[in-house]
């Protein structure tokens, strides 16, 4: 119960955590200076400050400020976002900023040959994205994303100071009425290995498929 | 000896360059360049190297965009315009994508996409691009393959290839979007010596076919045989053009006759 919603809150914070990696690399690579100086301002922030603060921030500033997004666009009353909500976007918000680099470095180490070759063929922007860079970026960017994807597994701990019933949370409440501190503490770290080692057995495979035609010695 | 029969002064244009300029920053690379490629010509471009002949060819397929001047394929003037900042892009970005599918470019680094195997590498743009159903894409794939010589690598990736190997599956996939002009970029350049002889072969054999091409490089033998015309650059500028004989047996410029004894070396 407490593992799958650890589970679920790190699984939709890495995906969320993607997209915004994804378009805070376009923006860093992007020749727009408001774009650039933006994800760098985001990426500096958000990896500067500890996490425990992003989720504090999150937690207590986010449904004020879901609540003017949504007054702005004409809906009065008040955004309650739920914990779950709210944990989803802090970490997802932290891996974002790991992804942001991770993605970036990746679609910088694509030849850039492999995307002229595509050009020269008459291939459109929208589908040198889709059939080149992005098959291209995602072997480079594996490896860094599987320690991204550790990083916010471990990171969904601290959403626990929310009171969502992740993992850590219910690991704390059944130790302090067990008063069998170890015994739970020890197997929550016992589950949180589980899942790291599963996961890192996924993203050896993925590295695997993505690396076909790549070196094989 | 083998030679490149004439081409008709009549054949209509295929490729037309115009009074072409193309500068990167302070250095002007291309100072007003005309050319004209009739359908049937073999056109190979020489010079020493950042005497412009690469950028030349980049510029018909618009991987550079020339700062002035004009690239009409087959009759139709790619159009340019100029941003605010004054540098030159292409009008309409469609017109550029579609006049390529027209333009087969091979490149000296070979360029395969990596992540595909040699078959899906040859079928990709004809696929995705002009949208030929797939098992017909991989028939003539197979085919071209086979005409390049290294069908029995369809299912191998890139990696796996000699680079004189890749470098004909790159001509096999240039060549599948059925081009109307080929376009190499020192196709030998970057293989070993021993590797470059199977590659000249099949481009010999797509100029005895009849194909329009336009080439940059540095073998000048090669150069020679399958050329019907021969355009020696010189520092932006057409310094020499003319027949493969003329040019490279008695050549008007003292230049293109320096060049000639320093690349030649003895060869006749």
């Amino acid at each position: 119960m407490g593992t799958a919603m650890t589970v679920a809150v790190a699984v939709s914070a890495f995906a969320f955590g993607i997209v915004v990696g994804s378009l805070g690399a376009s923006a860093k690579l992007s020749h727009s200076l408001a774009l650039n100086v933006l994800a760098d301002f985001y990426t500096t922030i958000v990896r500067g400050i500890p996490e425990l603060l992003v989720i504090y921030l999150l937690f207590f500033g986010g449904s004020g400020v879901a609540t003017s997004i949504a007054a702005a666009f004409g809906y009065d009353g008040r955004i309650d976002l739920d914990a779950f909500t709210i944990g989803v976007l802090a970490v997802g918000l932290i891996s974002g900023a790991y992804s942001t680099e991770v993605i970036r470095g990746a679609v910088q180490s694509v030849p850039f040959g492999q995307i002229e070759a595509a050009r020269a063929c008459g291939m459109s922007r929208w589908l040198i994205l889709r059939r080149v860079l992005v098959p291209q970026t995602l072997r480079f960017a594996l490896p860094g994303l599987g320690n991204v994807w550790q990083l916010t597994l471990k990171d969904t701990a601290l959403v626990s100071v929310t009171a969502l019933a992740e993992l850590m949370r219910v690991t704390h409440l059944a130790a302090g009425a067990t008063r069998q501190p170890f015994l739970f503490y020890g197997t929550a770290a016992v589950l949180y290995l589980v899942l790291t080692t599963i996961s890192t057995a996924l993203f050896n495979r993925a590295e695997i498929s993505a690396n076909r035609g790549v070196r094989r010695a | 000896m083998h030679r490149h029969p004439p081409v008709s002064e009549s054949a209509p244009a295929a490729v037309v360059v115009e009074d072409l300029h193309k500068r990167f920053g302070e250095l002007e690379v291309l100072k007003g360049v005309s050319l004209t490629a009739r359908e049937g010509d073999v056109i190979t471009l020489i010079g020493s190297s950042g005497s412009g002949k690469s950028t030349l060819l980049r510029c018909i397929n618009m991987l550079e965009i020339p700062d002035d001047g004009r690239v009409v394929i087959g009759g139709e003037a790619i159009a340019l315009k100029k941003t605010r900042g004054g540098a030159s892009v292409p009008a309409d970005t469609r017109q550029v994508e579609r006049i390529r599918t027209s333009l087969g470019m091979v490149f000296q680094s070979f360029n395969l996409w990596t992540h595909m195997t040699i078959l899906q590498n040859v079928i990709e743009a004809p696929v995705h691009v002009l949208g030929v159903p797939k098992a017909e894409a991989v028939d003539r794939a197979r085919m071209l393959l086979d005409k390049v010589g290294i069908l029995a690598k369809a299912d191998a990736y890139p990696v796996q290839l000699s680079g004189g190997q890749q470098q004909r599956a790159a001509i096999a996939r240039a060549l599948a979007m059925q081009p109307k002009v080929m376009l190499f970029d020192e196709p030998t350049s970057a293989l070993d010596p021993e590797l470059v002889g199977e590659v000249l072969r099949v481009i010999r054999q797509l100029a005895d076919e009849g194909n329009t091409m336009i080439l940059v490089t540095h073998e000048m033998g090669f150069a020679r045989e399958v050329a019907s015309k021969v355009v020696f650059l010189h520092q932006g500028r057409i310094e020499e053009e003319g027949s493969p004989d003329k040019v490279l047996t008695d050549p008007d410029s003292d230049r293109v006759r320096q060049f000639l004894s320093r690349h030649l070396s003895g060869a006749a």
